[in-house]
């Protein structure tokens, strides 16, 4: 009988920061081949979402597992995520060409993939410069060279594009989609609403560490009473909708 | 891999840049040797007695390792905790061991990568001894290379910890202070050595590694020496590895930091109680003469030597680097007590009567002496356990005496302080300079 594939499942995590609740209670999964858009205001609990699937922010409550199983320690992780900070900067003494062969010598690399993505991601020209002499974005895409050569189950990737112009988001975002076509599940904050909308299968809306609304666009839409709404309007309605809402609560009776 | 590892490290202009500096650094001490060495040399020309007095491994080699030390212990812990924090700096280290999935091989391959960027000032430092040669002098292979074993021991030692610094700080700077504090502490317990009033501090001795760098410097292979360096480094990785968790948090961290800890304790004790050494310096000089030796080690009962010298007594220190060290190369389980260290009295207010006097004993046997003589020593030793003092011959060792002056004295000093220094500068250069892309 052939499992179920796999998923990734954050349930009920609630995790705290320097006295400050960062996440309260976020529940959120992502399935094989699904591509997630974390959204939401600076302090949302973005980054802290990321890294409490990693197990880099210890949690009050709630738990991280992966097709039901608990997640332990860091080789157990390794085996099925990927993680990617958001300043996250390639070790610039490095040449490119060491990091490639160091990412396609990680335990699981595909490595029939590396020639293609070499290609696509635009990093032959520079195999022998070291990382530190390349712009943002050329640094930006050795690390998603990295990630999606990988092959892990997950790829938890932190603004991946927003050093990226216009041209090279199509290819990035081309090749999100083409990694996720293969099977994998990409949990990927995003800053840009329309790198989200062109992104996501669905988008998880988090404010002040809550999950607002997981959903794909059109329910957002629904949920936002914005039917044809672009996610930039999605997005401050159900802000909106919540502060007052918020407001009522705290309101003395 | 260990090449992105080593490319981290030997591509950083920083780590060569430090190389040069701890080159000049060594230099100095070579060439401060040499001048030493020559003007000693210069008055030992008329007698065989002053010119047997004229060793080149206690001349020569140790004052330039005296340089490499200094140059180790400034350096190699910054290039150790420089090999892990500028990854978290970078925030690269959540992907750099998830990708990896082996923590131990991580930890490995920067320690391995760190020590090769901090070894880098033994490589400079070698080239001393083949200069020294070079200008006419005589070294014995051997006790060279065990004496510069210990300085790898060392290397391995200092970036073991500064590896560990950079795993629980949060950047570099905070894994720099950490790793320098480290390291300071052991000079701190070696500052202790001399004061009677820091007596307090004598069981520290033990975790600072100068004393067992101190065998390796006089051609001595101690098992215990490298046993001692073995654990500490071990037990630094084992708790940079523990440092570079970041899936424990909380109380299971702090248990793991303790458990690490007593790691580093046990593996440190059990290190320096591993028997054996050897002595292999030219004429086995550093030992007992070979009868002596061969019948010291076969005698019944337990040895031990109580002996009533405070820290500020020189015939303390030469005791210890004479007599009892070369005692200790035949009898490995002498057992030495200082009596005023015990008492933790100031020697100025030490008024015992017995004071200078040390107290032999082996088995049930006992006898008291003033003398710090080795002869004299390991006569009462022999009459404690009733037999006569074996053959005390020993082959002599001739000495070296050398007048370093002229074209070669110029020589010393221009590869000392600048083809050595400018080697380095120019392979980091090379090594760290841009390059272009190619279309």
């Amino acid at each position: 009988m052939e499992s179920a594939p796999a998923t990734l499942d954050v349930s009920r995590v609630t995790a705290v920061r320097a006295r400050r609740r960062v996440l309260d209670g976020v529940s959120v999964s992502v399935a094989p081949g699904e591509i997630l858009a974390v959204i939401g205001p600076n302090g949302a609990g973005k980054t802290s979402l990321l890294e409490a699937a990693i197990g880099a922010l210890p949690l009050t409550s709630g738990e991280v597992r992966v097709g039901g199983h608990r997640l332990g320690g860091i080789r157990e992780r390794a085996r099925r995520l990927f993680y990617l900070a958001g300043e996250a900067e390639p070790p610039a003494e490095v040449p490119v060409s060491t990091l490639l062969a160091h990412a396609l010598a990680a335990p699981g690399a595909d490595q029939r993939l590396a020639a293609a993505l070499t290609e696509r991601l635009g990093l032959r020209s520079f195999r022998d410069v070291p990382a530190g002499a390349l712009s943002r974005g050329e640094r930006r895409r050795i690390l998603l060279f990295a990630a999606l050569v990988s092959a892990r189950p997950f790829l938890l990737l932190d603004e991946p594009t927003g050093v990226f112009d216009p041209m090279q988001l199509l290819d990035v975002i081309a090749l999100f989609r083409a990694c996720a076509a293969r099977g994998t599940g990409l949990m990927v904050i995003v800053h840009q609403m329309s790198d989200a909308e062109a992104l996501a299968s669905r988008i998880l809306l988090l404010d002040e560490g809550r999950a607002l609304a997981c959903d794909t666009l059109d329910g957002l839409r629904g949920l936002a009473g914005l039917p044809g709404g672009s996610l930039q309007q999605v997005f401050l309605a159900l802000l909106r909708a919540r502060q007052p809402a918020e407001n009522e609560a705290r309101a003395p009776s | 891999m260990l090449r992105r590892e080593l490319a981290l490290v030997l591509r950083a202009r920083v780590t060569w840049f430090q190389a040069a500096l701890a080159a000049l650094l060594v230099g100095h001490g070579f060439v401060l040797a040499v001048d030493l060495y020559a003007a000693g040399s210069r008055s030992a020309a008329a007698g065989t007695l002053m010119a047997r007095e004229f060793d080149p491994l206690l001349g020569i080699v140790r004052p330039t390792l005296g340089g490499l030390y200094l140059a180790l212990s400034l350096f190699g812990p910054l290039v150790g905790a420089r090999a892990i924090a500028i990854e978290k700096d970078r925030r690269t280290i959540h992907t750099l061991l998830l990708q990896s999935g082996s923590l131990p091989r991580v930890v490995a391959r920067k320690w391995i990568a760190a020590l090769a960027g901090a070894g880098l000032p033994i490589a400079g430092a070698a080239a001393l001894p083949l200069l020294w040669l070079s200008v006419g002098g005589h070294l014995k292979a051997s006790e060279t290379a065990v004496a510069f074993m210990g300085y790898v021991s060392y290397a391995g030692f200092v970036t073991a910890v500064g590896l560990a610094a950079g795993a629980f700080a949060n950047s570099f700077a905070q894994a720099a202070t950490a790793a320098l504090l480290a390291i300071a502490a052991t000079f701190a317990i070696d500052a202790a050595e001399g004061f009677s009033a820091l007596a307090w501090m004598g069981g520290a001795a033990a975790w600072s590694p100068t004393g067992y760098l101190h065998s390796f410097e006089e051609g001595t292979f101690s098992v215990s020496s490298v046993g001692w360096f073995t654990g500490a480094t071990g037990a630094a990785l084992v708790l940079a590895g523990i440092g570079c968790r970041f899936d424990l948090h909380g109380k299971r961290r702090v248990a793991a930091i303790a458990a690490g800890l007593v790691v580093l304790i046990g593996a440190c004790s059990l290190g320096r109680r591993l028997p054996g050494a050897w002595d292999v310096t030219e004429s086995r000089r550093h030992s007992l003469p070979p009868a002596a030796a061969r019948e010291i080690a076969k005698l019944p009962g337990r040895l031990q030597i109580d002996a009533e010298l405070d820290r500020e007594d020189s015939r303390r220190r030469q005791l210890e680097l004479d007599t009892l060290a070369k005692l200790r190369l035949a009898r490995p389980d002498l057992r030495v007590r200082w009596l005023p260290d015990e008492r933790r009295t100031p020697s100025a207010l030490d008024t015992s009567e017995g004071y200078g006097q040390l107290t032999i004993r082996l088995g049930d046997r006992s006898v008291r002496t003033s003398s710090t003589s080795r002869r004299e020593l390991t006569t009462l030793i022999f009459e404690l356990a009733g037999r006569p003092l074996p053959d005390w011959t020993q082959s002599e060792y001739p000495g070296y005496p050398l007048v370093v002056e002229g074209g070669r004295r110029t020589a010393v000093l221009a590869v000392s302080y600048f083809v050595i220094p400018a080697l380095f500068l120019l392979i980091g250069v090379a090594l760290t300079r841009p390059r272009r892309r190619t279309p």
